[in-house]
């Protein structure tokens, strides 16, 4: 099939058209991305990386590192970021009680408890997820277990 | 331009109006194919008038608000879209085969025009948006990226597929049997 010089310089305009396109949406990633670089830098100050570990006690354990969250951010706060959570506020207690991450109940007497990573390995968790502040490159796990009251 | 011709701006222009003022997605819209056909089947400089007709209308009209100064972008833009459709018949020359039964080759060179010429309008009403807000054209034009990409792929399926058919009924109901160049109004 032969083209006339017409249907070839269209063609072509088609094919230009295309390419400016690309180059319009690479354009577009390119700048999204460096005004993002430009965020992250702004805010450097106010947020901070943890990690956060969820055990399910069955041999199935995720991890989230690197979790951003602000500085000041609670477990429980944190936690939310990386799973479903149901909990429950207890005025007496002054905290909150997990009930579920996604969607594992407490049921009979196992319970979803947390631990922190120490220079002594893991240590029980020492107040209610939502009083407790996360510091920078923590790194915390949720256990579903029977509690023992000593470390895993 | 005779009274048949007033009549006729006057009818495409309130069409491409009604169609401009209906909802739709952001950028999808059929006035640069009406304005193409309407100069591809009246005239290089028919077409350019109802483009630019309509776009000074819409831009009161709009439901986006007031066009402001990028109003005489956008009728430029249309324009063009117009006139060239009137150009292109031109260089088609008289082929009544052609109107009838188009080749793959013609439904292609359609769509590829329409994606260039819809470009060229994005990229015009891009700088009249630009020069006044004292953005980088550049910038510009890469913030409206996926704006442009609807508006292209958008006019390369309904010139694609709905030009040669229109040019056919509109033909019929004019009785033409050619090609030929019409008279400039």
């Amino acid at each position: 099939m032969e083209l006339s010089k017409r249907s070839l310089t269209i063609f072509g305009l088609g094919w230009l058209t295309s390419l400016i396109l690309v180059g319009f949406v690479a354009g577009y990633y390119y700048m999204e991305h460096q005004n993002l670089l430009k965020k992250l830098k702004e805010y450097e100050g106010c947020i901070m990386h943890v990690n956060i570990c969820i055990n399910y006690g069955n041999g199935t354990m995720e991890w989230h590192n690197n979790t951003l969250v602000l500085f000041g951010c609670d477990l429980l706060t944190a936690t939310k970021k990386v799973a479903v959570v149901n909990y429950t506020y207890w005025a007496s207690q002054g905290a909150s009680f997990v009930d579920a991450i996604n969607n594992v109940w407490n049921s009979g007497r196992k319970y979803w408890m947390w631990y922190r990573w120490t220079d002594h390995g893991w240590e029980y968790g020492p107040v209610g997820a939502d009083r407790y502040i996360l510091s920078p490159n923590e790194t915390i796990m949720w256990r579903y277990e029977v509690p023992q009251y000593e470390s895993p | 331009m005779d009274c048949k011709r007033a009549a006729l701006l006057a009818i495409m222009t309130a069409l491409c109006v009604g169609i401009q003022l209906t909802p739709r997605p952001p950028n999808v819209e059929t006035t640069s194919l009406i304005c193409f056909l309407v100069g591809f089947m009246f005239g290089a400089r028919f077409g350019a008038l109802l483009g630019a007709l309509t776009m000074l209308i819409n831009g009161f009209l709009s439901p986006w608000g007031f066009a402001g100064i990028i109003m005489p972008y956008q009728m430029a833009g249309m324009a063009l879209i117009g006139f060239a459709g009137g150009f292109y018949r031109k260089v088609l020359g008289g082929n009544p085969n052609n109107a009838a039964n188009p080749t793959k080759i013609l439904r292609l060179e359609v769509s590829f025009l329409a994606a260039f010429l819809t470009l060229v309008y994005d990229v015009i009403t891009n700088i009249g948006w630009a020069i006044p807000s004292g953005v980088p054209i550049i910038i510009a034009l890469i913030q409206g990226a996926w704006f442009t990409v609807i508006h292209v792929a958008s006019n390369v399926v309904f010139f694609g597929s709905a030009f040669f058919i229109l040019v056919r009924i509109i033909g019929n109901l004019l009785g033409e049997t050619s090609w030929n160049s019409p008279k400039e109004a």
